[in-house]
């Protein structure tokens, strides 16, 4: 189900009987600005259609879909996944959160904390020390980095 | 127009059940590790919400488990609380150091094969012949030869065996332990000696093991030298001549690495001499060993130990595993040349029962 949030607008204004209609009705979405909601409704679009091209074949759909999911994050400047993500959690639309929060998980795979930093416009807080403490503790894992 | 702000926090800004679900998604303990050292925020985060344990146990389900062992008894990496430190903090980043080791140190695909050399039997037929050491050996003959272990014959069968090894590694989760009864295919009547039941302990050694080129120097072992941590249920054995596979209720950590199988109840009269024996051909450990660079150290005698990381002692690929055959093959040459491992008996001078 997608934009469940819209959904359910939709759903309560039926239940209290107004006939306006669909066309007229305007949703309030404070939380979500234009440019994100702009990618939602695309992504949700093209899922819809990739869907109903291959209406038997799972893999195909799937495939389609990645491969648009793939395009779509090469569009996409790292600090707008913070906003769609925010987004599609307030819209309540599983997919796109899911998506998001993997191409998230994607981008700082095996990276520095330098590159961490950066992506997500962080600064380190650490006293003077810490982070080298940190470093020598868990030397394993600061190996086989890759390159900024 | 509200502006979008860059530069707030990533974790605050989607809060508490987004920014774990991101943090969860990544597999590899080294990144969550690297997520603690970003800042301050993000280290507290990852600690508070235990999400190297989360890992940990996703990676391996059945170390559920043995959790109690590290956060209860407080056995690896013991907590020590400094006066106005808060315990709980402290306790919450001994256990993502913890995890966090274990998540990357513990071998990702099961071993088959957790024993490395045997270090004593309570008793030995016919040494070296019929010695503990042909147990590692799958086969119950190489060549023309049977190989397999014999205890001495008793008129009681209420007298147990015991057979102790080490493992490959000084922590390693053991799972199941598996055992083949032998069966003497050069007897009248094929007998199987097995034993009526089995009994598994692990545990550590009371001293530090003295090695040299990584194998472990012999002495008159006693049970005095061994700690037991853990003792399993009784299995029945069945008298067949199969691996049988002998599952732990749970997944035990072995700290320290040592096993023993304890043979309880003897079967199988030899007909010659009217003697009960037990004979094994094969005792295999299932299990993930902690593998090479990462190890541990004793504390003390009192069974703490904490985790450590070598890279220099890193092995090449492939010599961390089975031990190797040139390695057992010149195990065999020095116990025939009377140096290698002895149970509580003499060398005994008679030829194979055959």
């Amino acid at each position: 189900m997608k934009f469940c949030a819209v959904k359910q607008y939709f759903d309560d204004e039926n239940n209290n009987n107004i006939t306006s209609g669909a066309s007229t009705t305007m949703i309030p979405l404070p939380n979500v600005e234009s440019h994100p909601l702009a990618i939602l409704i695309t992504y949700c679009k093209k899922h819809l259609k990739i869907k109903a091209n291959n209406a038997d074949n799972k893999k195909e759909t799937e495939k389609e879909m990645e491969q648009y999911e793939q395009e779509l994050l090469k569009k996409v400047m790292p600090q707008e996944l913070t906003e769609l993500i925010l987004a599609a959690n307030y819209l309540n639309f599983k997919e796109a959160l899911d998506f998001f929060c993997r191409a998230v998980a994607s981008a700082i795979q095996n990276k520095s904390i330098e590159f961490v930093r950066k992506f997500f416009g962080l600064e380190s807080d650490f006293e003077l020390g810490e982070e080298e403490k940190l470093r020598e503790e868990f030397a394993w894992s600061f190996e086989g980095v890759d390159e900024d | 127009m509200r502006r979008m702000d860059n530069r707030g926090d990533f974790i605050q800004r989607l809060g508490l059940d987004i920014s774990i679900n991101i943090l969860n998604l990544l597999d590899d303990p080294s990144d969550l590790v690297r997520a603690c050292a970003v800042s301050r925020s993000w280290s507290q985060f990852v600690i508070e919400n235990s999400l190297c344990k989360q890992l940990c146990l996703k990676l391996f389900p059945e170390l559920s488990s043995v959790t109690h062992v590290i956060e209860v008894e407080n056995l690896i990496e013991p907590v020590k609380i400094s006066a106005g430190g808060s315990p709980e903090w402290e306790r919450l980043k001994r256990d993502n150091r913890v995890y966090a080791f274990f998540a990357r140190g513990l071998t990702p695909l099961i071993k088959k094969d957790c024993i490395i050399e045997p270090i004593s039997a309570s008793s030995t037929d016919n040494y070296p012949d019929e010695s503990i050491q042909n147990t590692l050996e799958p086969e119950d003959r190489i060549g023309f030869r049977a190989s397999y272990w014999s205890s001495k014959g008793e008129s009681d069968p209420n007298v147990p065996e015991i057979l102790t090894y080490k493992l490959v590694a000084q922590l390693c989760v053991v799972t199941e332990i598996q055992v083949q009864p032998f069966q003497a295919y050069f007897q009248f009547g094929f007998p199987i000696y097995s034993s009526k039941a089995v009994r598994f302990r692990l545990g550590y050694s009371r001293y530090p093991l003295e090695l040299v080129d990584g194998m472990l120097i012999h002495h008159r072992w006693s049970d005095n030298d061994f700690i037991w941590m853990y003792t399993s249920p009784e299995f029945p054995v069945a008298q067949e001549n199969e691996l049988q596979k002998f599952k732990l209720p749970e997944a035990v950590l072995c700290i320290g690495g040592i096993l023993q199988v304890e043979l309880l109840g003897r079967v199988q009269k030899q007909e010659m001499d009217g003697l009960y024996y037990i004979c094994v051909s094969h005792v295999q450990v299932v299990g993930r060993p902690l593998s090479s660079p990462f190890d541990i150290d004793t504390l003390d005698s009192s069974g703490k130990f904490t985790l450590k990381y070598n890279p220099e002692t890193q092995l090449p690929e492939g010599e961390a595993d089975t031990p190797s055959r040139l390695r057992t093959f010149t195990t065999r040459l020095l116990q025939l040349l009377g140096n290698g491992p002895v149970g509580n008996n003499e060398l005994d001078e008679e030829p194979p029962v055959l």
